[in-house]
Order: structure tokens, then sequence, then C-alpha cells
């Protein structure tokens, strides 16, 4: 295909500058990208490589001055050591993987719902991406007043019939934590669902149809045939929410703020906390730096999954 | 669905037939009920801040919470007492406008560009789009900030602007990559042979065949700026600060409800769910192609 379209191509040999036609086009594309690249380069990778020198800094903007101490690898050991550090880390990872854990399963049970196509479930569809569009800090401000025990609609029964505690879910340290992955998998489960919908919609109809025609118990073809044709979306899918819930900070920053004594602390709130409250540039620098290396290395690890599952599907 | 009753002899069995479809109507009415059940629970939450900027002050509060209120526009006259509401609009509005823009620019043509590339480097290029998408804000913040103050930016549209064309060029470009590489190059390649110049091939041949993907790009752009609070709160100051930073401080401060949260709502909230909804065959497109 490839070699035919640039075979196709290179016939007419209009030669205005010394340049042949494949080199003027080669620079032509290159010019285009350029701006781009150099656009993240400057304003997001520059950022990005400062805040791993920082990271090996004693570097605080309110203290000496702001001078900044080579200290090594101090702050990486501090976040693990540190109380609120550890806390941080178990947090965002119960945070990530309950959130995604059932995001996944609803979401997967609303695309089913959703995959017969028709007026109505378009419909439906588009109600669905409203939650999508409201900005997380204001999904966990509803939810603040929606669960306040003493006015608000949900909080004043839950706490009147005695299923929370009189003093609220957000104010438990055992139910915080729950209580705004709750609010996370409200939000992101359409999300999930329309991922996994649109891999729905492109598996190909004539192995369903041949599925159907055998006999197959939906049950059966849900698990034998749609489950392994869909695995790559279903990596996508996981992929994408991990990696945002993993930086999860709006809902948490407007309900809880990290406590009741950082039992709802991530690693994002914290580095917030401590980089723009506090200005300890280093320690926050090292935060976000492992922020990243854990993003990094999921992705890595689905990447890796959603390749081998390709190949599998493509096998059948 | 319906080609499994079609699949079977027309003539020869039609009691099976009709035992079938009544049971595929069955299954329909039960799925649509469960997804209005669904759609429910997620308006209850929407319909309530819409509703409680018309709620009296003295209903607000109420323990238990009241359901019926006499309507009022109390919240809306306090909104506009505290906040210089038009000022936040303007604000939002240069924000989200202006990194849409400088994303678009300097996105498509990238999309475009490693889209059509023969260079093996090209889809690395591309996931190194994708992989800045990912990077957690805060890694980029606090040295953008430091880099702000440097060059006297801290404070202005323009430290918000740049710092979310980041974000957004590099969804733009990963977005329009995915568009342009699903389409044939045959058509720019006519073009060219034809003697149409590069500009003219990209311009004229293939950018308007990506129009969907254009509009689902702005209208990410617009709701990625426009719904950021972190960036904006610790980038601008009292007179540039967007929206999304006042409805945060709608509640910071003692005499002012939830219902001014609710009203102040109306201008930062309901504008792009109401996008959404009329859109929402581009939000879709650019939720399941541009990778969120």
């Amino acid at each position: 295909m490839t070699s035919l379209a640039s075979g196709s191509v290179s016939i007419p040999q209009r030669r205005r500058s010394g340049l042949g036609f494949r080199d003027r086009r080669r620079f032509f594309l290159i010019a285009l990208a350029v701006p781009a690249v150099a656009y993240i380069v400057l304003i997001a990778l520059y950022p990005l490589v400062q805040g791993i020198w920082y990271s090996f800094f004693d570097y605080r903007l309110l203290k000496n001055g702001g001078r900044m101490t080579f200290i090594g690898l101090d702050n990486y050991v501090q976040l693990f050591t540190d109380n609120t550090g550890r806390r941080a880390i178990i947090n965002t990872f119960v945070f990530t993987i309950g959130a995604v854990f059932f995001e996944f399963v609803l979401g997967l049970g609303l695309a089913l719902l959703l995959w017969r196509d028709g007026r109505f479930n378009r419909i439906c569809l588009a109600f669905l991406l409203i939650p999508v569009t409201i900005t997380p800090l204001v999904v966990g401000l509803i939810f603040r007043a929606l669960l306040a025990v003493d006015y608000g609609y949900i909080g004043y029964y839950l706490a009147e019939w005695g299923i929370t505690s009189p003093r609220g879910l957000f104010a438990g340290t055992a139910t915080a934590l729950p209580t705004l992955i709750f609010i996370d998998i409200w939000e992101w489960t359409p999300l999930v669902a329309l991922i996994l919908l649109a891999g729905l919609k492109s598996l190909p109809g004539d192995i369903l149809e041949a599925a159907l025609a055998d006999g197959a118990t939906s049950w059966q073809r849900f698990k034998l045939v749609i489950l392994p044709l869909l695995l790559p979306t279903v990596f996508l899918a996981l992929v994408l929410r991990m990696m945002d819930a993993f930086r999860v900070f709006d809902s948490i920053f407007v309900t809880t703020g990290g406590g009741p004594a950082d039992a709802t602390t991530s690693l994002m709130v914290y580095g917030v906390k401590q980089g723009l409250q506090f200005f300890n540039i280093g320690y926050a620098s090292a935060i976000s730096n492992v922020t990243i290396l854990c993003i990094g290395l999921m992705a890595a690890a689905f990447t890796l999954m959603i390749r081998r599952a390709d190949v599998k599907a493509n096998e059948q | 669905m319906s080609s499994a009753a079609s699949t079977l002899p027309a003539s020869a069995l039609p009691a099976v037939r009709r035992r079938r479809q009544t049971a595929l109507q069955r299954r329909i009415m039960i799925e649509r009920i469960a997804l209005v059940a669904i759609i429910l629970v997620y308006m209850i939450p929407v319909v309530w801040l819409v509703a409680t900027a018309y709620k009296p002050p003295k209903d607000m509060f109420s323990s238990p919470p009241s359901f019926v209120f006499t309507p009022t526009l109390h919240n809306f006259q306090r909104v506009f007492e505290v906040f210089d509401v038009w000022s936040l609009l303007k604000s939002s509005i240069i924000i989200s406008l202006g990194s849409a823009a400088l994303s678009l620019l300097l996105g498509v043509p990238a999309g475009y560009a490693l889209a059509r590339s023969q260079s093996r480097y090209a889809i690395w290029v591309a996931y190194f789009f994708l992989a800045i998408r990912t990077v957690p804000i805060i890694a980029t913040l606090i040295p953008f900030y430091l880099m702000m103050r440097d060059i006297g930016l801290l404070g202005t549209w323009w430290a918000v602007i740049l710092i979310n064309t980041t974000l957004n060029c590099a969804f733009v470009t990963w977005m329009m990559f995915s568009y342009f590489r699903s389409l044939p190059r045959d058509m720019e390649e006519a073009a060219l042979t034809d003697g149409c110049t590069q500009w003219g091939a990209f311009i004229r041949v293939a950018l308007p065949t990506v129009v969907p993907g254009i509009i689902a790009s702005t209208l990410f752009c617009v709701m990625f700026s426009w719904n950021d609070f972190l960036v904006a709160m610790f980038l601008t100051n009292l007179d540039s600060k967007p929206l999304s930073v006042a409805l945060l401080a709608a509640f910071g401060t003692k005499d002012i409800t939830w219902g001014t949260l609710g009203a102040l709502a109306h201008f930062s909230t309901v504008p792009i769910m109401l996008m959404a909804l009329f859109m929402n065959r581009y939000f879709v497109q650019g939720l399941t192609k541009g990778v969120h």
C-alpha cells in the first residue's frame, strides 16, 4: 500500500528547486510538526526536567531565602518514610484500583445496555455525557452538599436512619476514601461505557451472527466471542482511567482537603500542598516524579497487554 | 438481533417466531427501564445544582432538608453583588478560546505531518504527545510557576493559556493524528501530482475532510480549559481569575451559600453541559478517538 502510494507520487518529478519531490514533501511535513514539538519541549518537557533537577535539592521558597542545597535522594526517602507520604501512596493505589474496578464492571454493563442501535439509545448516550462535562470540582461540591448531614438530601437521611455515623461520610476516617471512590465511579462510569461501546460497535458483525446461529446462549456469546474480541478496547479504557484516577486531586481538594487525618490524602493532593502551599519545591518535585513514574509503569504494563490482546484477537 | 429471526424460514415456524419477538420486545423494555433509571441517578445531582440557585436562603440549610420552596432570584442578586460575574466570564472565555486557538494552530498541522510522514519515528513522536497528555499537571505547574514569575507573566491570562496549551496541544495533535491516519491519502497525492502546492494539498484538500475532528478538538480544548481550576488558581490574580476559581471561592466566604454556588454554576457549568448535549456526536467522537 505505502510503496504503491509513494511510487505514484514520485512520477512527475517536478524539480523546481534542486530538491526532489519526496525531499520537499519531507521538509514540508517536518516544518508543520516543528512548532508543536518545540512548544511542548519548551513549556512541558523543560519544566519536567527542571522538576527532576529540583527533586535532588532542599529548595524552599519561604526558607533560607530560597537557596538550593543538594541533598541527593533525601526527598524521595522522606516520601517513603514520613507518615503522610506513605499514607498518600497507599491511598492513591486504593483509590485507583477501587475506582477503576467498579467503573469497568458498571461501564461494561452500561455499554451492553446501550449497544442496541436506535433513537432511544442515542438520546440516552447524550445524557450520559453530562457527568463527563461537569468539572470534578463541581462534582465534588455537589456531593459535598448532598451528603451534608444537616441539610443534604442524601446525607441527612443516611445519618437519620443510622446508616452512617451522625458526623457524615466525609468525617469518618474509614468512610471518607470509599465515598470519594464512589464519587469518582459516579462521574467516570459513563466515560468507560462510551469507550467500550465504541469497541462493541466495531466488532465484526459476521462473527457475532455466526455465534448466534450456532445456538450459543447470551452468556456463552459474551464470554467466548465478545469479550476476547473486546479485550484491546477493555485495556485501553482501563489504562486511560487508571492514569486519570492516579492523579486524582479536584474532588478530594474540595470535599475533604485530604483529611480526616490524611485518610484521603492522595499523591497529587500531597504534592500540591507541599509545592504550592508550603512552597517546598524540592519535596513536591520528588512527589510528582514518583507519581509520573507510577503512571508510566502502569501505562507500559497495559500497553504490553493491549499488544498481546491485539495479537490474540487477530489470530482468532 | 433481528437477523436471528430472519435466519429461520419465514413461513415454517410462525409460533416460534412470534414467541421470539415478544421475548425480544420484553427484553428491550427491561433494558430501557434500566437505562432510564441510570439516567435518573445522573440527573438528580445536576437538577439539585440548578434548583439550588432558586432556593431562598432560609430553605438552604433547613434540617431536615426541604423539598418544596418558593423560587427566588435572590441568589443571582447575591452573586452579582459579591462577584464581578462579567469579568469572570470574560476571563474564562479568553482563557479557553485563546488556548483552543493556539492548540489548534500548533496541533492540527503537527497531527497531519505525523500521520502523513513515511518516517518510522513519526509514531514515536505521536506517542510522545500522548505521554505528555498524561503527565500530572503538578509536575509542570511548579517549575512553570517559577518560570512565569521570572519573566513577569504571573497573574496574566497568558500564563494560563500557555500552560493549558501544552496539554491541549498534545491532545489535539494525537487526535488529529488518528483522524488523518484513518483517511486515505489518495486525494492529496492526486492534488500534488496535478501541481497543487504542499500548502494547498494540506489546507484545501486534507483539512476539509477532517472538519468533524477539528470541531471535536475545539470542544475538548474549550472544555478542558474552562473546567480547570488548579492551574488558574495559582497563576491568575484577582483581575484575571476565571469562573472556575470563583466557584471555589463561592463557598469559602462565610455569608455565601450553596445558592450562590448554584447561581454561579449557571454561568460556569450549564453552558458546557448544554454544549455537550447538543453537540453530543462530536463529543463521543472526541472521547473515543482522541483518547481522553
